[in-house]
């Protein structure tokens, strides 16, 4: 009998642990309510692509995990919220060989990752 | 008395200053002295036509005379307004009255709406009958509105340093040899010639007094002289532009020109803040340079990768997989059962391929894959924005290959040989857990672009490598002029990508289902994509390189021979051949071409024939521990 109120309280403890952990991935990220089930779980994936990529090749300057670089954009809130897929790459493309290097599909991770992105 | 000869002395000083201060203001008064010009012009103009009594053909002919002038003025303007601000420019000159644009770096955003007005359409509404005075009030109150944005601190703040200075003239010499010389946006080809010399000459006091205020970074003395000849070279042509000498113009003059232009970026290193140089390469000195624009990224997913040894083995696996029929739902069709990897990664033997079921045939013609990469939204119709989503479409496509993505990569990494080399590959994609359809479609783009980066006898003659017959010459004057071919296939890629080679673009021909044009293509293009009016039936220009091997032609693959397309284009398109397509952008009224013209274009066609080397395909294909799959033959079939 006891065994077995161990185990019941084993799973449900693991059960109530695993859903917090998918719980606080989920809100890693502002996605709108609307948003299918399916769609906020591709958007999640995209963003999860977005934010290595982002750690790997653009948290150098723009410090957002590390002290970044001076006069450079941290993506504040009201940075990201007038930002745009030409600012990163068509406004100065020769200060961003990094991004200009990109494929589209990484650049849109990349993009997607910072604008889902919550920030405190 | 001291105190008064110091002051004295020092108003002198500064009097001096001030007045040599003034002197070296040359360049940037001289653009507000010609935009001020202009705009007075413009407003005279619009004030011309409002008091006008339009009833009779005199005052028509006076408007038109008026207008003829002002298109002068303003075209030694355009070396700044075209590159400052594309989009006003277009209020003030546009080809078209409405446009729908997806610039590379917007690829993410539906196309935008770009209002066209101002000098030529204004000179087109006046041959509208019934004659439609307040429209044509209201295309030149849109050339008023343009010339204001130029007058903006953001545009004349540029001024100021040197760099917009050889960014701008490297978009006009671009347009020297893309534009200026076809007729692109001056619709009386009487006048094309006559504005091309009036702009290369006011263009050299642009290039003098741009050298009194920036003495540090100047054009040089070989590159005036270089132009000055261009300009003799230009005064000595027939004021025909169908006689015009557009070879040796570009060969001679434009392409050293912007060789040299090229160099001034690198050694002034010349730094862009504007959107225009987004595309363009620094380190090419010739227009005819492959590497001139990039329009897409063929490495997609191994982006990062720089390693040519890493770069080469996935080349190397890209090749096997695009013979390799295991990408399709049956395990039978490969890439290379339509785009065969020998033949210009094409199909001439069918008009559209069979479909997957092969009850049906397939909408559109297969499109060769060589020179692809230049285009900036793929896909006849524009749906892609990226080489490795064309892929995966056809890939999981139920009508093309009808492939699953979850089972074709499981499928794929059931062989050893692939298996070892993407779990090789995975190191190089951080954001990747596991290998996916975009490390495949990555490899697929990899391997068949290198087949775009040949040249053709005409790319060798422009740079002296080699020399031309008079047929050809004559064939590619025509192509730039009469034929009107060069203004919707531009120099160099001859596609629909024009300086500065940030967007693809689109075109209504009128293009029939059958050869008796019995009715118009069902087939919307563009429109299926994005529907606006303007875009249904149309489709994306594509390359003339190449052409003879690419056969059959449009999108539907109508035409056999490069006869027909010529014969199609000379009698008007689709409206021509009384079909109704009310949006066709092609000119209805016959090119009026003789036989011997239409076999020299021809003869032009063929000196873009590229010089490809392809491959032998694979001895065999990697085999599977699924041992169902070990029968695939290598290219499959249809």
């Amino acid at each position: 009998m006891k065994l077995i109120v161990t185990i019941l309280t084993l799973v449900m403890l693991s059960i109530i642990f695993h859903q917090c952990v998918t719980q606080k991935k989920a809100t890693a990220y502002d996605i709108p309510d609307h948003v299918t089930a399916a769609n906020r779980q591709a958007f999640i994936e995209k963003c999860e692509k977005g934010k290595v990529l982002y750690k790997i090749h653009c948290s150098g300057c723009h410090g957002i995990y590390s002290k970044g670089k001076d006069g450079v954009p941290n993506f504040t809130k009201i940075q990201i919220d007038s930002y745009h897929a030409a600012a990163l790459i068509g406004i100065d493309p020769k200060n961003h060989a990094v991004a200009k290097k990109m494929s589209s599909e990484q650049v849109d991770q990349v993009i997607t990752f910072l604008r889902l992105r919550k920030i405190d | 008395m001291k105190t008064f000869l110091v002051i004295l002395i020092l108003s002198a000083v500064v009097f001096c200053l001030s007045f040599t201060f003034r002197h070296k203001k040359e360049y940037t008064s001289l653009y507000n002295t010609t935009l001020e010009d202009f705009k007075r012009d413009q407003s005279q103009l619009y004030d011309f036509i409002k008091n006008a009594d339009l009833g009779n053909g005199a005052d028509r002919e006076k408007i038109k005379k008026r207008i003829h002038d002002s298109r002068l003025k303003l075209k030694s303007l355009d070396f700044w307004l075209r590159y400052l601000e594309p989009i006003a420019y277009r209020r003030i000159n546009g080809p078209l009255p409405v446009e729908w644009e997806t610039e590379v770096f917007e690829k993410f955003e539906p196309p935008y709406y770009r209002g066209g007005g101002g000098l030529m359409l204004a000179e087109l509404s006046l041959e509208e009958d019934p004659f439609n005075k307040s429209a044509l009030l209201t295309l030149m109150d849109s050339s008023l509105t343009g010339i204001k944005t130029f007058e903006a601190d953001s545009i004349t703040t540029q001024l100021n340093s040197f760099d917009h200075f050889f960014l701008a003239n490297r978009l006009y010499i671009l347009n020297l040899a893309a534009l200026y010389t076809t007729g692109f946006e001056c619709p009386d080809t009487s006048n094309i010639i006559r504005e091309l010399r009036s702009m290369m000459k006011d263009i050299r006091k642009v290039y003098s007094n741009f050298n009194v205020e920036f003495p540090a970074t100047p054009l040089t003395a070989d590159y005036l002289t270089l132009y000055n000849n261009a300009v003799e070279f230009v005064e000595g042509q027939s004021l025909q532009f169908s006689l015009f000498d557009h070879f040796t113009f570009i060969r001679d003059f434009v392409n050293p020109l912007f060789g040299m232009n090229q160099q001034f970026i690198n050694t002034y290193n010349v730094q862009s803040i504007n959107f225009n140089d987004y595309s363009l390469e620094n380190s090419v000195n010739s227009i005819f340079d492959k590497r001139l624009y990039n329009s897409q990224n063929t490495k997609g997913i191994f982006s990062f990768v720089e390693d040519e040894k890493v770069l080469a083995e996935i080349k190397r696996i890209g090749k096997l997989l695009f013979y390799d029929p295991i990408l399709s739902g049956n395990n039978k069709r490969s890439c290379a059962s339509c785009h065969k990897p020998t033949e210009f990664f094409t199909d001439t033997t069918q008009a559209t391929s069979p479909h997957f079921d092969h009850q049906q045939k397939l909408a559109r013609n297969t499109p060769t894959l060589v020179n692809s990469i230049f285009n900036h939204l793929i896909m006849q119709d524009g749906k892609h924005i990226s080489l490795q989503g064309q892929a995966r479409d056809v890939i999981t496509n139920p009508d093309e290959m009808n492939g699953v993505e979850k089972d074709l990569v499981k499928k794929v990494m059931s062989c050893k040989e692939y298996k070892d080399a993407f779990k090789k590959f995975l190191k190089y994609t951080p954001e990747e857990k596991e290998v996916s359809l975009s490390h495949i479609s990555a490899a697929l783009t990899l391997y068949y672009a290198d087949f775009s980066n040949y040249h053709a006898p005409f790319d060798d003659a422009m740079h002296h490598k080699t020399s031309l017959t008079p047929e050809v010459k004559h064939g590619f004057n025509l192509f730039m002029s009469k034929a009107q071919c060069g203004t919707c296939h531009f120099v160099p890629q001859f596609n629909g990508i024009k300086p500065p080679y940030i967007s693809s673009e689109f075109e209504v021909l009128g293009v029939p289902a059958d050869t008796g044009f019995t009715k118009l293509s069902s087939d919307h293009g563009r429109y299926s994509v994005h529907p606006a009016s303007e875009m249904m039936n149309a489709f994306r220009t594509g390359t003339v390189r190449n052409a003879p091997f690419t056969k059959p032609y449009m999108h539907n693959g109508v035409f056999n021979t490069l006869e027909e397309v010529i014969d199609f284009y000379d009698m008007g398109g689709g409206v021509g051949k009384k079909l109704s397509v009310p949006n066709q952008t092609l000119a209805s009224d016959s090119l009026k071409l003789t036989v011997e013209e239409k076999a020299n274009l021809i003869a032009f066609i063929h000196s873009l024939n590229e010089n490809v080397i392809f491959e032998a395909p694979p001895s065999g294909l990697p085999s599977s521990s699924n041992k169902s799959l070990n029968g695939r033959k290598v290219g499959g079939e249809y």
